[in-house]
């Protein structure tokens, strides 16, 4: 194979490479090498991938040919190399933090034996901020993953790798977590797809916690049809995790397609009106005029601001967060990442009546999100953040990353638990991603998917990629 | 006692000792996170059943509750 081809075929979206490998015109192995030999030109600068398995997904891919040779095709995912972001264990789980360097799991975060079961192949596991929430710098023990569209800047986090190696062809898709935007986020600063479940769709099990009432997993994906293909495959009912839900999954790609001429698109102003640089602005109001030209239609539906979504975000995360590491910071917060001890140390100030007056606040807003989508409008529609992509850090922003010129419109679906996608819709003038959200009553993954699947269908975004 | 008191003070229960560099910096964190408690107050739904008496209207589920709508918890 030339390098041409290669990166072609690194670049191939799953829904069209997947009918391909099962008609035997493209080999498993052949893309399992294609995948390999951009990481290893590629990885060294970018750092998204913490442990590569060369071998293991050689002899993966070797196995997949052979199922599908004798007919044994397990569906779309079958033969793709996807990456895990290094919270979920499976194999070296380093959660991106000094004193994790040698754990090896024994077991398998059940959504990633899911997507094995369903044909996946694990490429290797990908660069986080320190378990889902120390932001890495250039001096800190496990580096920052870059920016494929420009490496002087960070790819977003948490699932800080997972971004981009998918943005950079490095995998076909990944697996992230998601707290307070830990998906969408990093999607939108890598230019590509992130979509945060319902809470309770997929299983946290064996997935290291944030934050249990807020945190998700789901996949990143380079187009709305992949990232649904992803989901279908590691959905489902999960007793090991206490917040599963136990409800059936749909066909997340059933509407896609569809029509939404006549569908009501809900935008928060008030969330985001007056936060939300013009960088940003510019390209997602050209966004909200390509819908009203597919015939859907705008109405405005009353939300929180900005300030009061960090009044209920934030204590609960850095409460819940604090309740998990505080033993771990008196034994060895020393080897964290500078400001880690100070998270923790800031969620043990959080009285318990104000942590049960932010989870009251959540039912609240909860309820009318919800309300409003059975009677306003079919989804919600607002920038994923108002802030540009920032710059790889010399030092930690600590606990700067509270005030309110951090501007990010992510967590409310994280604390209403609602169903929200990051579609991309432009370029800033550096030349850096922007992307906005699309959220969709509970359980309805598959109406978020349709309406973020007509817009990129009538732009031209999901088929650029950097120049690496 | 002023704030950095306070917070020496909270983190001394949990066994958790910074430095004063440390606690200089989540002082200005810890004035937000005061700002927060009287934000989540104010956000609060209750109905008045007497003077200065208030009755919630929400209480503390967190969003597992999602799935319950299909009755199938």
């Amino acid at each position: 194979m030339t390098m041409t081809n290669v990166d072609e075929l690194a670049y191939m979206p799953i829904a069209e490479l997947a009918p391909q490998l099962e008609r035997k015109r493209v080999s498993p192995i052949e893309i399992a090498e294609a995948v390999l030999s951009r990481i290893e030109k590629l990885n060294p600068a970018l750092n998204a991938y913490y442990t590569v398995y060369s071998n293991e997904l050689r002899a993966a891919a070797r196995n997949a040919e052979q199922e599908i040779a004798r007919g044994n095709y397990r569906g779309p995912l079958h033969g793709i190399p996807v990456g895990i972001k290094d919270i979920y264990e499976y194999g070296r789980t380093t959660c991106g933090s000094k004193p994790l360097d040698n754990y090896v799991a024994d077991e398998q975060a059940n959504s990633v034996r899911k997507l094995v079961e369903n044909g996946a192949l694990i490429a290797g596991k990908t660069a986080t901020y320190e378990f889902a929430f120390g932001f890495p710098t250039n001096k800190s023990y496990f580096k920052p993953t870059r920016n494929p569209w420009n490496q002087a800047y960070d790819s977003g986090g948490s699932s800080s790798g997972t971004a981009s190696s998918v943005a950079a062809g490095l995998a076909y898709a990944g697996m992230g977590s998601c707290t307070g935007g830990s998906i969408r986020w990093p999607a939108q600063c890598c230019g590509i797809v992130g979509l945060k479940p319902t809470y309770g769709r997929v299983s946290r099990a064996g997935v290291y916690p944030l934050a249990w009432s807020l945190d998700h997993t789901g996949p990143l994906a380079r187009t709305v049809t992949d990232a649904a293909l992803m989901l279908q495959a590691c959905a489902g009912y999960d007793p090991a995790d206490p917040g599963s839900a136990n409800l059936p999954v749909p066909d997340f790609t059933a509407k896609l397609g569809h029509d939404i001429r006549g569908m009501r698109v809900g935008l928060m102003r008030s969330l985001y009106d007056s936060s939300c640089d013009a960088r940003i602005r510019v390209p997602y109001e050209a966004a909200l005029r390509e819908f009203e030209q597919m015939g859907a239609r705008i109405v405005e539906v009353p939300s929180i601001t900005l300030a009061q979504q960090q009044a209920i975000e934030w204590p609960a995360v850095f409460a819940e967060t604090a309740a998990i590491h505080v033993d771990n910071v008196r034994h060895r917060g020393d080897e964290y990442n500078p400001h880690a001890k100070l998270f923790v140390a800031f969620g043990l100030l959080v009285s318990s009546a104000c942590y049960l007056m932010s989870a009251r606040v959540r039912a609240q807003v909860r309820d009318e999100l919800v309300s409003a989508l059975d009677s306003a409008c079919d989804v919600l529609m607002l920038p994923t953040s108002g802030t540009p992509v920032p710059r790889i850090a010399e030092d930690s922003p600590g606990l700067s990353i509270v005030a309110e010129d951090f501007a990010i419109y992510t967590p409310i679906f994280n604390f209403t638990g609602l169903p929200a996608i990051q579609v991309p819709c432009g370029f800033d003038r550096d030349g850096l991603p922007v992307g906005f959200q699309i959220a969709g009553k509970p359980f309805d993954e598959a109406t978020v998917c349709q309406v973020a699947f007509a817009y990129e269908q009538t732009t031209p975004w999901h088929q650029q990629h950097p120049k690496l | 006692m002023n704030a950095k008191q306070v917070i020496a003070a909270r983190l001394a229960e949990w066994n958790l000792t910074l430095s004063d560099a440390e606690i200089e910096q989540l002082a200005p964190a810890y004035e937000r996170l005061l700002g927060w408690q009287s934000a989540l107050e104010g956000m609060l739904r209750s109905r008045q059943i007497a003077a200065g008496m208030n009755f919630p209207e929400s209480e503390p589920i967190t969003i597992v509750a999602l799935d319950r709508q299909g009755g199938r918890r």
